[in-house]
């Protein structure tokens, strides 16, 4: 396929993109624009093809059971559909975090300066 | 709105409020409205792109991948016709055959009845202490009332017969008017087609009905030919002219399909039974209900103890599924014939999956191709469960094209009494859907193991056969050769029920009724009693009918009487003098004039038959048939013996009339052969025949045998009853052969469709043996070859295709005789007569073995012409 390339950059893109859904969901239930505001303040990068590209990994993530939707009232009375952490997705944050934890871990002690060096 | 949609537009407001938020929070920051929208916007980016993508989430993709698999399928299909031809062949006559059974099944056993809730109608029935329940228990209208008093009850109403006669057309006719009571309507819950049904108000306080009838949907055709002027019209029913008050729709047919339904009259003198049925008030048991009832029916038969059994009894409700559906025959063998067609929609799995595999196996190089290029393997299995479930959706289809063919066959083929008259066979939606259920489970029955094979090969050693495709090898065969087996098995089991069916049918047939059905017609008069109140204006009109009846043209004689005319007749104790009287049991007594045997073709086989003027003159003498001869003592001759017939004294409250003074006894003056009188399959139960001036009932049955078709004579009897007295009917008329044909339709029923599903599904066998020794023959093309070129000849080669049908067909063979014998100790209980013994599995063994035969021939005359030559640079 030509597009392979594109696509795997894209899953990459995607896949960090839920992981902070995930990870900003840990803390509370947020409606689409207060997900979109938390995750700008911690990767403005992520979030760089624009707020929208937000909307369809809200609905990869509800697809897979990792959160659910349910409609209730925005901080200025404005009736808005709240997102919120499900088990699985709780449990799914959880195996990610860690997975990425050991990998980090793994990187820092490959890239770490030899003793003695320099 | 479709879910759907209202999904697509959630979203859409949402990302409108997100905008919203944004836009409000620069205006916050002190961006000028046009400038924080704006800036709103472009933070977002693509509208159209974020909707784009969540729907792809939500599905489309799936769908678009179905349609890439949908359309690769259908173009291998397209490639390989004679194997689509093949495989939706199979499918359609499994899934057709199935679906056309369900639909019996459906309207005869799972909703034979237009009526609300059917299953909530309960009829009572009481049984003695020790004996099963054997009918409803029918009350007078005294007790019915007493009935719908009981607190367990939530409605109650009564049923009753009357003959109606309806006068003032060219000839009076009768009908079997169907008496309800004033709650009946309301209880069976089924709206009328124009005007109005029996209300309670139709029945006066007194218990006096009022003049007005109900419709039946047919009457209402035949009689005004579906004007809805019919509406208000009047009927005259024996003398009282009725309002019609409405029409029920078709499907209504509650005790009668073609006549009316009239108000019940309320007299509590009347003695005559009516059928009562009840709905049980919410929360209430059956068994608190049959207590209540109990209670009520110790205190009735304490007050007439002769309606009750006298050594003690029990109340029994029965719900009104179990009574009246399809009689027990008719569930059983439709019971049966459901499991048959089971087998035969396995054999078409087994074929197609049998097909299927030889197809992938084929395909083993192009899967193994796809895999090593990165398939996954979800992805192809997927591929191919969509291949198999396209095909059986596809044979399904036409199974339901077949269904509609063959259930109007079936439905002529179903013995009318046997099947309520409100059941309706169609193919409706319930029945689509089980088609439906059916034909996606077929799919992933065949195709799911094909698919798990084959998307596992070894891909060196497939890659490496270079193209041969012959990767499935020696293992793909042994399931092949494995499903060819069990499809053999199958369809033996299925042949073992049809030489069953055949037998018991042929059984049937073969049972000598005792007289000849050919050319005698059969024709009910019913006397109106007020016209007719005395023995001797009966007696009168019956000699003078029979008399001008003789002499037709076309007529070789006449008997006119009650009972004795195919089948059953009057029960009545009886004592013979000399003898102690035997405990309970019962003759059947017959009332006959003095062509009787002669009419009904039945020989005499000692003494003498009654003369024209014994009969006239209602002498006590009598027949016997040879099991009443058994009554005597052995060695006693019975001719001149004398034996009391209390049917005689003509019981309070029958109708029907006998002499002042009349005496039980008669002298028996000759022997008749045995006629079938207790229905065609049953034995012979002892039988009296007596000159029928003894004893006039207000109905009569006439029994004329002709000399051509019986039917041409109907006109010419008719005729003659109304020259007699206009105002007397003709009620139902048959002839004898047509008596003859409802007793035998449930075995010929029987018969027929297991004979055709066991065809079928020997066909489908035939075709499966047919494919796996043609493919085997050419994966040996090779080694024949060989053996060819080393001088084997031709005979030898075809015995060795024959034996690798023999090995298969043997198998099969014992495993499916195995099985019929198991089941056989099943099913022989309760539908068919014959067992199956060794000459039913010598038949199917028979059948089987020219059917493989015939199958295995083209392959071994293919192999048997092969050219060594050609045959040795085959690479297969």
């Amino acid at each position: 396929m030509s597009t392979k390339d594109s696509t795997d950059r894209l899953e990459l893109l995607q896949g960090t993109l839920d992981l902070l859904i995930l990870q900003t969901l840990a803390r509370a239930s947020l409606h689409g624009h207060a997900i979109a505001q938390a995750i700008e303040r911690h990767s403005e990068d992520v979030l760089r093809v624009g707020h929208g590209s937000l909307y369809p990994a809200l609905q990869r993530l509800l697809k897979q059971g990792l959160i659910a939707a349910e409609d209730g009232v925005s901080e200025n009375n404005r009736a808005a559909r709240f997102y919120r952490l499900t088990p699985q997705g709780r449990k799914k944050l959880f195996v990610e975090t860690s997975k990425w934890r050991r990998l980090s871990a793994a990187i820092v002690r490959i890239l770490a300066p030899l003793p003695g060096g320099n | 709105m479709f879910w759907w949609r209202r999904r697509d537009q959630r979203l859409s407001a949402e990302i409108q409020d997100h905008i919203e938020f944004e836009t409000q929070q620069n205006i916050s920051a002190g961006a000028t409205p046009e400038e924080a929208r704006y800036q709103a916007l472009r933070k977002f980016g693509s509208v159209t792109l974020a909707r784009e993508q969540s729907r792809e989430i939500w599905g489309w993709l799936w769908l678009d991948r179905l349609g890439q698999d949908l359309r690769y399928a259908a173009r291998g299909f397209g490639r390989n016709p004679s194997f689509t031809a093949v495989a939706l062949l199979s499918l359609l006559l499994g899934i057709g055959a199935s679906t056309a059974l369900f639909s019996v099944v459906y309207g005869v056993l799972i909703e034979p009845y237009p009526y609300a809730k059917p299953n909530e109608i309960w009829a009572p029935a009481v049984a003695g202490l020790k004996e099963s329940v054997q009918g409803w228990h029918p009350y007078p209208r005294r007790e019915f009332v007493k009935i719908q008093k009981l607190p367990a009850f939530a409605a109650v109403m009564a049923t009753g017969v009357e003959e109606a006669r309806l006068s003032g057309g060219d000839y009076a006719e009768t009908f079997r008017g169907i008496l309800l009571s004033g709650s009946a309507f309301n209880f069976i819950g089924v709206a009328p087609l124009l005007g109005r049904t029996i209300q309670p108000f139709d029945i006066q306080p007194g218990g006096q009905p009022q003049p007005v009838v109900v419709l039946s949907y047919n009457f209402w055709q035949q009689r005004f030919n579906g004007d809805t002027d019919a509406l208000g019209k009047t009927l005259v029913l024996n003398d009282v002219p009725r309002t019609i008050i409405g029409v029920m729709p078709p499907r209504f047919g509650w005790y009668t399909s073609d006549s009316f339904w009239l108000p019940m009259p309320m007299d509590l003198a009347d003695e005559s039974p009516v059928n009562v049925i009840l709905r049980l008030r919410p929360g209430v048991t059956p068994q608190a209900a049959e207590q209540q009832l109990q209670a009520l029916n110790m205190r009735l038969a304490a007050a007439r103890p002769h309606n009750f059994p006298e050594t003690g009894f029990r109340t029994v409700l029965l719900n009104y599924m179990d009574i009246t559906a399809a009689s027990g025959d008719m569930t059983r063998s439709l019971r049966l014939l459901f499991a048959a067609v089971g087998f035969l929609l396995l054999i078409a799995c087994v074929n197609v999956a049998n097909l299927q595999l030889a197809r992938t196996t084929t395909r083993t190089r192009e899967i193994a191709v796809r895999l090593s290029i990165g398939a996954g393997r979800g992805r192809l299995i997927r591929q191919l469960l969509t291949e198999s479930l396209l095909l059986s959706l596809a044979g399904g289809a036409l199974g339901v094209l077949f269904a509609f063919g063959a259930v109007q066959v079936i439905a002529l083929l179903m013995p009318q009494n046997y099947v309520p008259n409100e059941a309706r066979i169609t193919i409706n939606s319930y029945v689509l859907l089980f088609s439906l259920a059916v034909s996606v489970l077929t799919g992933i029955l065949f195709g799911l193991a094909p698919a798990l094979r084959c998307s596992r090969p070894n891909l060196v050693e497939t890659l490496k056969d270079g193209g041969r495709g012959s990767g499935g090898g020696v293992r793909g065969q042994g399931i092949r050769s494995g499903l060819v087996v069990a499809e053999v098995a199958l369809s033996v089991i299925l042949l073992a029920g049809a030489s069953l069916a055949i037998r018991s049918f042929a059984g049937i047939l073969g049972i000598n009724p005792g007289f000849q059905p050919q050319h005698v017609l059969r024709v009910r008069v019913p006397l109106p009693r007020k016209l007719y109140p005395s023995l001797q204006q009966r007696n009168d009109f019956a000699a003078k009918l029979l008399e001008r009846v003789q002499h037709l043209p076309g007529v070789e004689s006449a008997a006119i009487g009650n009972g004795g005319i195919p089948f059953g007749g009057p029960e009545s104790s009886y004592s013979i003098e000399g003898e102690l009287q035997a405990e309970d049991k019962q003759v059947i007594a017959s009332l006959v004039s003095a062509d009787y045997l002669r009419t009904l073709g039945t020989p005499l086989k000692r003494g003498r038959t009654l003369t024209p003027s014994e009969v006239l003159h209602g002498d006590h003498f009598a027949l016997i048939n040879e099991t009443a001869a058994k009554l005597w003592p052995v060695g006693v001759d019975p001719i001149g013996k004398r034996i009391n017939v209390n049917l005689l004294k003509a019981p309070a409250g029958s109708s029907a009339l006998a002499p002042a003074g009349s005496t039980p006894a008669v002298t028996v003056v000759g022997v008749i052969a045995d006629t079938r009188n207790d229905g065609l399959r049953d034995a012979t139960l002892p039988g009296v025949f007596l000159p029928y001036t003894l004893l006039a009932p207000a109905e009569r049955t006439l029994a004329v045998r002709t000399y051509g078709e019986p039917g041409a004579l109907l006109n010419a009897v008719r005729l003659e009853v109304h020259n007699l007295d206009k105002d007397v009917p003709i009620g139902r008329a048959m002839t004898l052969e047509e008596v003859y044909g409802s007793e035998i339709a449930q075995p010929r029923f029987n018969m027929a469709l297991f004979s055709c599903f066991a065809a079928l599904g020997l066909a489908l066998a035939a075709v499966g043996v047919y494919s796996v020794i043609s493919y085997d023959v050419t994966q040996r093309m090779h080694e024949i070859g060989v053996r060819l070129a080393l001088g084997a000849n031709r005979a030898d080669v075809v015995a060795l295709v024959f034996r690798i049908v023999a090995r298969v067909v043997a198998l099969g063979l014992i495993l499916g005789l195995c099985g019929s014998a198991v089941l056989d100790r099943v099913i022989r209980l309760q539908v068919f007569a014959a067992p199956f013994d060794w000459s039913s599995a010598a038949g199917v063994i028979t059948v089987l073995c020219i059917t493989t035969i015939i199958a295995a021939l083209l392959p071994a005359r293919r192999a048997a012409r092969l050219d060594p030559v050609t045959a040795l640079r085959h690479e297969a």
